[in-house]
């Protein structure tokens, strides 16, 4: 058989499988929803003469078909496909993907018809969930909509894929943006003042003066904002070590700012455990215990690659929100309604429990993941991370344990979110399992891409977009997450690396130009 | 000459029904050059894959000094001394000539993560020395000065040479070389014959040579395996395969050896 084909076949099991999975774990009930309150529902749904969930559900499953097509009509970089096996690749997949949907469909569209109760095996197969699965149609109709649907969605990926790779119009835009970069940097002035150390002191003297200022000046609305800003950017760096420098795509990253978070606010509030110890003592525990999460989960997915690996993470990811929203476990976690009443720091008698005394208790702690980071990239630790991101077969031919490598990065990682989970939840004096779903993970990994892989400035400047920005264009109203998603799309078609990618290191001209400057500092300089 | 440094006996890799490597056994003396060749598909790269570690062959034992490599991980075996190279150059492409050939030196460091954001001393020191060693192997493949460079950026022959750099960066008593002259000009091609045999006089490692260019083989090797069909149809000196009935009819067919 054909290797694309082949290709096709592989891609079309897989998504069929994780559709299944997504749709026996309620998930597409909850997506749909989710997407409801993005989209504003109402208007747009109903012009198109859909009921809001199901719209919102053809939306997702439109998404999950594309991918499907795109990832079934990926080949060698090297090779140039042709349309044909592009199409004929993306098609298999979405044929493939779409016949197991629609089987499932068909089965529990029968069961329910012959009223078998499915919840007792599958808490979420409710009849609700299954009615909106069916989009109102009967089991065989339904059946075979999924079918035509996911085999025509899988073609729009190849194609969309295909175009994106060779075709002439993505081409000349990413080439005008580029351009236009290039000329940028180019430019003089901006030129000297990154090549003038003086003048790079000035420039970062007065920022830091800024930034010791700023909280007293802003306004209460302002410091929450740059609070919440400077929380993400703990997330997105301790991501930023997961997918950035070792290269594993984890989208349950969620759980572990949940789990520092939630061991801060049962520490600390009189409800439910009344333990009241103080926010310091939690501090390290927080940390801790996500770390130690990080290993737990990363043991499982050592062997896995690429969009396994992200769905396994993701899975992870969502039992975390199970485990927080189950009343079976309100004793322990609160439930549903959440632990309130989270302590907060205070130092010296004095309560840092303003909006000011947190965000420069934020900045203390991005300061100090950024620092933790720069050592560890420009270290033989971070070396290995990045040779397992850019190929791990050779990394370990090359002597590197990338057994040991994975897991640390996973643990770090998880670590620097538990701070973020601590402070965060100390500062919202409340925290509950709303606070935890699966946005807050896309929404760190589109700061880490949109910033630039790997690139601390770039993960910064990724965290100011994504949630500085959304305020800024409050002005547009119901719009702004539409104008956001679009921003997004261009960004990531014209400059894939990221706004501000990582620079390697120079290593051989310092080493030749400065041998005496080198002696002196080690090798603590390097570029970011 | 008499010490062996990696002998396999019996070695078979099986893919389903098809025998890959099929009870291969093979003997290389200390800082020999030693090549395996064979007609596409016979099994060549898959017998590397097995002594590195990367399949696990169903049968047989490898050892090198005297001690068994199956069942190893990868990396424990690169730790032991075996480095490699790729018939289609796999460099870590995003990174620079010189961090390629620090990660070689991986596990020669011994640096932390905690030293790693202590940053002590000995860390410093070791990094120091680690960096001035990754350019002493810049210089020695000739390629001062492009340390910076973005590997992926670097034309092919010196991709070509990085490789190997990185290979020797691990500090290896032997070096599996994997079509090293693939896609190069017949003086590239004379540079790097002789920069292998400079590998084993100067540095003393033994070299494992996989290649399709006769003239490379017949020209440096003291031993010569040929593969066919995963099977081991002949060995000897350069001059004994050059005359062995078997080894022309695997090349060229059954009509081949009837002119002759």
């Amino acid at each position: 058989m054909k290797r694309h084909i082949r290709n096709g076949i592989n891609a079309g099991i897989t998504f069929g499988i994780i559709t299944i999975f997504l749709f026996m774990i309620g998930f597409t009930t909850t997506i749909s929803d989710l997407l409801g309150q993005l989209l504003q529902n109402g208007s747009s749904a109903s012009v198109l003469g859909f009921a809001p969930g199901r719209f919102d559900l053809l939306v997702f499953l439109f998404f999950i078909g594309m991918w499907a097509g795109i990832s079934g009509s990926k080949k060698t970089p090297d090779e140039r496909e042709s349309w044909g096996t592009v199409l004929a690749a993306s098609g298999t997949a979405g044929l493939i993907h779409g016949i197991l949907v629609g089987g499932l469909v068909l089965l529990v569209g029968s069961l329910l018809k012959a009223g078998v109760s499915m919840t007792v095996y599958f808490a979420q197969l409710l009849p609700d969930a299954i009615h909106l699965f069916l989009l109102g149609l009967n089991a065989t109709s339904g059946a075979l909509f999924y079918v035509v649907f996911l085999l025509m969605t899988g073609l729009i990926g190849g194609a969309v894929a295909r175009t994106i790779r060779y075709g002439a119009l993505g081409q000349n835009i990413a080439g005008w943006f580029k351009n236009k970069w290039h000329a940028f940097t180019a430019w003089p002035q901006y030129q000297r003042i990154r090549h003038n150390r003086p003048a790079l002191f000035v420039v970062y003297g007065i920022l830091i003066l800024l930034v010791i200022l700023l909280p007293q000046v802003l306004g209460q609305y302002w410091n929450y904002t740059v609070g919440t800003v400077g929380i993400y950017v703990l997330l997105g760096l301790g991501l930023n070590i997961v997918v950035g420098l070792a290269g594993m795509l984890d989208l349950g990253y969620v759980a572990f700012f949940a789990i520092g978070a939630y061991t801060v606010a049962l520490l600390t509030a009189p409800a439910p455990h009344h333990l009241m110890w103080s926010f310091w003592v939690t501090v390290p525990i927080g940390i801790l215990l996500a770390a130690f999460a990080g290993i737990v989960l990363g043991i499982p997915v050592l062997r896995l690659r690429g969009d396994y690996l992200a769905i396994v993470t993701l899975g992870f990811g969502q039992i975390i929100a199970v485990l927080l929203h189950s009343d079976e476990l309100t004793a322990f976690t609160g439930g549903p309604k959440g632990v309130a009443a989270v302590g907060s720091p205070t130092l010296f008698g004095i309560s840092l429990g303003t909006p000011e005394g947190f965000v420069y208790l934020i900045l203390l702690g991005v300061v100090l993941v950024i620092f933790v980071t720069i050592r560890l990239r420009n270290s033989r630790v971070g070396r290995a991370w990045e040779a397992i991101r850019e190929d791990e077969t050779v990394a370990r031919a090359m002597g590197i344990n990338t057994w040991f490598h994975k897991l640390l990065a996973f643990a770090i990682g998880a670590a620097f979110a538990g701070l973020g989970g601590v402070i965060f939840a100390s500062r919202n004096q409340f925290t509950g399992p709303e606070d935890y779903n699966l946005m807050v993970s896309f929404n760190v990994l589109a700061s880490v891409i949109v910033g630039g892989m790997g690139s601390i400035p770039g993960v910064v400047g990724g965290a100011f977009t994504l949630k500085g920005l959304p305020e800024v264009l409050r002005e547009l109203e119901n719009y702004r997450v539409l104008a956001f998603g679009a921003l997004l799309v261009v960004m990531m078609l014209i400059r894939p690396e990221g706004l501000l990618p990582t620079s390697r290191r120079k290593m051989e001209i310092k080493e030749i130009h400065d041998p005496d400057e080198k002696a002196a500092n080690g090798t603590s300089g390097g570029t970011t | 000459m008499d010490t062996i440094a990696l002998e396999t006996r019996g070695l078979s890799k099986r893919f389903g029904g098809l025998i890959a490597v099929n009870a291969v056994d093979l003997a290389i003396p200390e800082k020999s050059i030693f090549s395996v060749i064979g007609p596409n598909g016979a099994g060549k790269t898959t017998f590397y894959n097995c002594i590195t570690g990367f399949y696990a062959p169903e049968d047989g034992e490898i050892l090198f000094f005297n001690k068994s490599l199956v069942g190893l991980d990868p990396n424990q075996i690169a730790q032991m001394g075996i480095a490699r190279t790729y018939q289609n150059i796999r460099l870590f492409a995003n990174m620079t000539a010189l961090e390629n050939i620090l990660i070689g030196q991986h596990h020669l460091l011994k640096t932390g993560w905690i030293e790693a954001i202590l940053q002590t001393a000995r860390m410093r020191k070791e990094e120091t020395n680690a960096l001035s060693e990754a350019l002493r192997l810049l210089r020695f493949v000739g390629m001062a000065g492009l340390g910076d460079q973005t590997a992926r950026n670097l034309p092919y022959g010196a991709q070509r040479r990085l490789e190997l750099a990185r290979a020797l960066a691990l500090k290896p008593r032997m070096l599996l070389l994997d079509e090293p002259t693939a896609g190069m000009n017949p003086i590239e091609t004379m540079e790097m014959m002789r920069f292998i045999q400079r590998l084993r006089d100067e540095l003393e490692i033994t070299i494992l040579l996989i290649e399709h260019d006769m003239r490379v083989v017949m020209g440096i090797s003291e031993h010569i395996a040929v593969l066919d069909y995963g099977v081991k149809i002949a060995e000897g000196t350069p001059s004994e395969i050059q005359g062995n009935a078997q080894v022309i009819e695997a090349y060229l067919g059954r009509a081949a050896t009837a002119a002759a």
